[in-house]
């Protein structure tokens, strides 16, 4: 019954085939010739003054090529404040930070020459508590913060550690808690965790004899990296030019932002025009790329006795670490979402994100999302269980419906989804059947923005043959977005999706994209490259009417085949209308761009109104082991509105990799930081992430709530699926045996102290 | 001081001098140019360099390419033959069994392992025979599923 030919088809992905057969090209299988290879020297200490680097032992060392150290790196970088040093600049800020690193003919030669590095350090108070890092009077880790370049809606507070403080106001808290018949008041707090791509960071860079730097490197955004390097080493765009691998290894927020590349580059400009490369280690991945917020979120929640949620007051503190990265503007989208996707007339919500002497946190899955999604969706279960209303229902009771005001009163939402993942998720499990011993059911839902504004551009090339090339900066991570823009295409243009290639994100080549985040790629990308396919058809379309002596207006194409809905039987294909207009031969380029604002009060970008909300469920069934404390979860569902599934095969897998994702910081993974601040787990034996034999009975839904501006009513997903699986999970725990745990991860230890403290075994 | 070894390698045989330090990932992928095996986190952990020594699933990161002398290495690229995918690699295709696609070369000689051992395996047969290989994208569910399904297709 398919009205379409292209999009909404499970069809397998286009990359498939060349990942099955090894003949994927990833970042650390590119080799160039003369390639030299990096290594870093990296702090071990988290607060120091650098008094000296000796660096000339190292650069002594046969087969050196180059040394460097923060004085040949004057550059401060960052997308929301511009804090980060290539390399460490009179001091480091944690442990694992970047001080000098090494080009030489091979690895074992750039670990020898680090190895003859030395340093002398003046050790500083060490700050790891975020709470007592935002104290007024605690030591500054960046004393010239408030001299740093920033995006408009981030503020900083002069002489503290706080490097963004920001506040939503909607009708009146106070008022709102004294007409409340409940008063709730709950600190939820969550656990350093990592992104865990099984593809390491890495980066090449090469200078050509003109100074231009070219850069191979696993980043999700080359456009964004591209504009990040001009304006932190202030040199023009044309300077500068950043290359995608054919295929990155995972990303998950983690390898946007300036990485590996700050190093490489400063190396390549000493190394007369030879590429310099480098691959983190999987240990320097842990210490020195990028980790997932440690959150504490409290809620004041005043409930009226029927289960409305009247008013909710929101502190949200985030602890970003060394550099700000992304932290300021992670911190301000989830306090957008900080009291839940529910309609409470009284909302205060109040941000921190504030520095430590810790590893950088920024943009991972979720965005900030899934520690306040952990606080509201943990608490709604404690307001449920008090007044003895069903998890679901006070759910529905409470949540957002189109057209409603968003929670923090921005802008009114469309294509909302939630109610109905909600009911998914509960119909396609027995939600009120009798309780077994020491099992139970939780649920939680979750809603999360995209940044708005942000841009994509794209190109769609028709060639002779009917081949079209499709040249978008969206980088394929493994989400897909390969196979879904090109089944874009394919609708749009009415050729089969066999005829598309698409190009590898060049910042030379294929035009602007903002960055392969916030879940955007199949809204923003999708509507550049939809609208870019309907310019050459357009044009096809002229000259065809030409041809078939019809109005263009009358025209279709249909698997490659252009006919006038007025005479069907006389067909030509793409390929004839543009041999017989250009004999001598000629391409149909189709080009366009969209840039949506969302309507709404904003403060400019990042600041609140988006343009799409996604809206998730997920429900968790747990077997709880009161000898052990151990949890055995048997079953997850998630239902995830995505407007439209342009492929319900990826969505599907999306849904399954994300809870999956999602059950790891619910229960065991956790980065642990020593005394001195140091990373104590840094491989995949000691940091566990979720293995084969930990995943349940799985379930995937998807929900399509239109949305007007998406592409055929698509907006996103690959963020929110793992957004509302710690609180599910924790909620079934609670309801399983009674403990309420409210600091991740879900240990058995913890469980057994609660178990203790209730006179359980 | 380099050894000299005698190895097959995707069934082709392969005289190579190497340096007695090399491991079996890096001979792979930087001596040979096979580089579908692929690194990620050099100490055995994840799986990723999965590949296998006379037929036994190994992690090439922890194995000396000089003392694989004598032996046979099957990688990714050698699981076809004569231009036709191995029903492991069509499964996980079909499946949706594939996202960035970084482990997938080791889950499908784990895989394949496995099939040659035990030609019909339970589901939780598969999950501990692809238990050492992490995967971040996809939740193992569709990887479980094609190795089943390829089980199946092969008569097993």
């Amino acid at each position: 019954m398919s009205e379409y030919s292209a999009i909404g088809k499970a069809i397998p992905r286009i990359d498939a085939l060349e990942k099955i057969t090894g003949q994927a090209i990833y970042g650390d299988d590119l080799k160039f010739p003369n390639m030299l290879y990096a290594k870093a020297l990296r702090s071990e200490y988290a607060h120091a003054r650098i008094l000296n680097i000796n660096i000339e032992k190292a650069k002594k060392l046969s087969g050196v090529k180059a040394v460097v150290t923060g004085k040949d790196t004057p550059f401060l970088g960052g997308e929301a404040l511009m804090d980060y040093p290539f390399l460490a600049i009179d001091k480091v800020r944690y442990v694992g930070e970047a001080i000098a690193a090494v080009a030489a003919v091979d690895e074992e030669t750039a670990e020898e020459a680090i190895e003859l590095i030395e340093v002398e350090y003046d050790p500083l108070h060490v700050l790891l508590d975020p709470q007592k890092a935002m104290e007024l009077g605690a030591p500054l880790i960046h004393e010239k913060m408030h001299t740093y370049q920033r995006l408009a809606v981030i503020k900083p507070i002069e002489n503290t550690n706080i490097c963004h403080v920001l506040q939503f106001l909607k009708g009146d808290v106070n008022h709102g808690f004294d007409e409340s018949d409940f008063f709730f008041e709950d600190t939820f707090t969550t656990q350093m965790v990592q992104h865990g791509a099984i593809e390491p960071h890495m980066a090449i860079a090469q200078v050509d004899p003109s100074g231009k730097i070219t850069v191979w490197v696993t980043n999700d955004s080359p456009h964004r990296l591209r504009q990040d390097l001009s304006s932190s080493m202030g040199i023009p765009l044309k300077k500068l030019r950043v290359i995608s691998p054919p295929y990155v290894g995972g990303n998950f927020g983690g390898k946007g932002g300036l990485k590996v590349e700050t190093l490489c580059i400063p190396l390549a400009l000493k190394t007369d025009h030879k590429p310099v490369k480098m691959v983190l280690t999987r240990e320097e991945v842990f210490t020195s790329s990028l980790v997932r917020h440690p959150g504490i979120v409290t809620l004041r929640t005043g409930v009226k006795k029927d289960g409305r949620i009247w008013a909710r007051e929101a502190k949200v503190i985030y602890d970003t670490g060394a550099y700000a990265e992304k932290g300021p503007t992670v911190c301000h989208q989830a306090c957008v979402a900080a009291v839940g996707p529910y309609k409470i007339p009284n909302v205060k919500v109040d941000g921190y994100c504030v520095y430590t002497n810790k590893p950088i946190a920024g943009a991972y899955r979720g965005y900030g999302i899934p520690q306040v999604a952990w606080a509201h969706e943990s608490q709604m279960d404690i307001i449920a269980r008090q007044l003895g209303i069903d998890p679901v229902q006070i759910r529905l009771k409470n949540g957002v419906e189109e057209g409603d005001v968003s929670p923090t009163g921005q802008q009114k939402l469309n294509s909302v989804g939630l109610k109905e993942c909600i009911k998914k998720v509960a119909e396609s499990v027995d939600w009120s059947r009798p309780k077994e011993k020491y099992r139970g059911q939780g649920i939680a839902c979750a809603f999360k923005n995209t940044k708005t504004p942000s841009g994509s551009s794209a190109i769609v090339i028709v060639s002779q043959d009917g081949t079209v090339e499709v040249l978008a900066s969206t980088v394929e991570i493994g989400q897909g977005s390969k196979t879904i823009l090109a089944q874009m295409v394919a609708e749009e243009l009415g050729v089969p999706v066999e005829n598309i290639i698409m190009a590898i994100p060049d910042t030379d080549i294929t035009p602007f994209d903002a960055s392969t985040t916030s879940s955007r790629s199949t809204f923003h990308m999708g509507n550049a490259v939809k609208k870019a396919a309907k310019d050459a058809k357009d044009q096809i379309l002229v000259i065809a009417a030409d041809m078939l002596n019809a109005d263009s207006s009358d025209l279709m194409i249909e698997r490659g085949l252009i006919f006038s809905k007025k005479n069907p039987s006389k067909k030509l294909t793409i390929s004839q209308v543009i041999k017989n207009e250009y004999k001598a031969g000629l391409d149909i380029i189709g080009r366009n761009s969209f840039y949506p604002v969302a309507d709404g009060e904003t403060g400019g970008m990042w600041s609140a109104p988006s343009i799409f909300w996604m809206y998730g469920a997920h429900y968790a069934e747990v077997e709880v082991d009161i000898e052990t404390g151990r949890v055995k979860i048997l079953k997850v569902v998630g239902a995830h509105d995505v407007g439209k599934a342009i492929n319900p095969f990826t969505c599907l897998g999306q849904i399954e990799g994300g809870m999956v994702h999602g059950i790891g910081p619910a229960l065991f993974e956790e980065m642990i930081i020593g005394e001195r601040g140091q990373v104590e787990n840094t491989s995949f034996l000691d940091y566990k992430m979720p293995r084969s034999l930990d995943i349940p009975e799985i379930t995937s839904i998807i929900v399509e709530a239109h949305h007007r501006e998406g592409p055929w009513g698509a907006k996103g997903i690959g963020e929110m699926t793992v957004v509302p699986m710690a609180a599910a999970i924790a909620n079934a725990i609670d309801d399983a045996v009674g403990v309420r745990i409210k600091d991740l991860p879900i240990t058995p230890d913890k469980i057994l102290r609660v178990l203790k403290e209730k006179g359980n075994p | 001081m380099e050894h000299l070894i005698n190895l097959r390698i995707n069934g082709e045989p392969y005289e190579v001098r190497i340096k007695p330090n090399t491991t079996l990932v890096d001979f792979l992928r930087d001596k040979i140019g096979l580089t579908g095996t692929k690194k990620g986190c050099d100490t055995g952990q994840c799986g990723a360099c999965t590949v296998l020594l006379d037929g036994k699933p190994i992690n090439s990161c922890l194995v000396l390419a000089a003392d694989t002398n004598g032996k046979e290495i099957l990688t990714v690229e050698g699981l076809g033959r004569d231009g036709k995918l191995h029903p492991l690699q069509e499964t996980f295709m079909q499946e949706g069994a594939v996202q960035c696609g970084y482990c997938t070369s080791g889950m499908l000689l784990s895989a394949k392992a496995l099939l040659d051992e035990n030609p019909s395996p339970g589901e939780e047969e598969v999950k501990k025979a692809i238990a050492g290989n992490l995967c971040r994208c996809t939740g193992y569910v569709r990887i479980v599923k094609a190795v089943l399904v390829a089980a199946r297709k092969m008569g097993g």
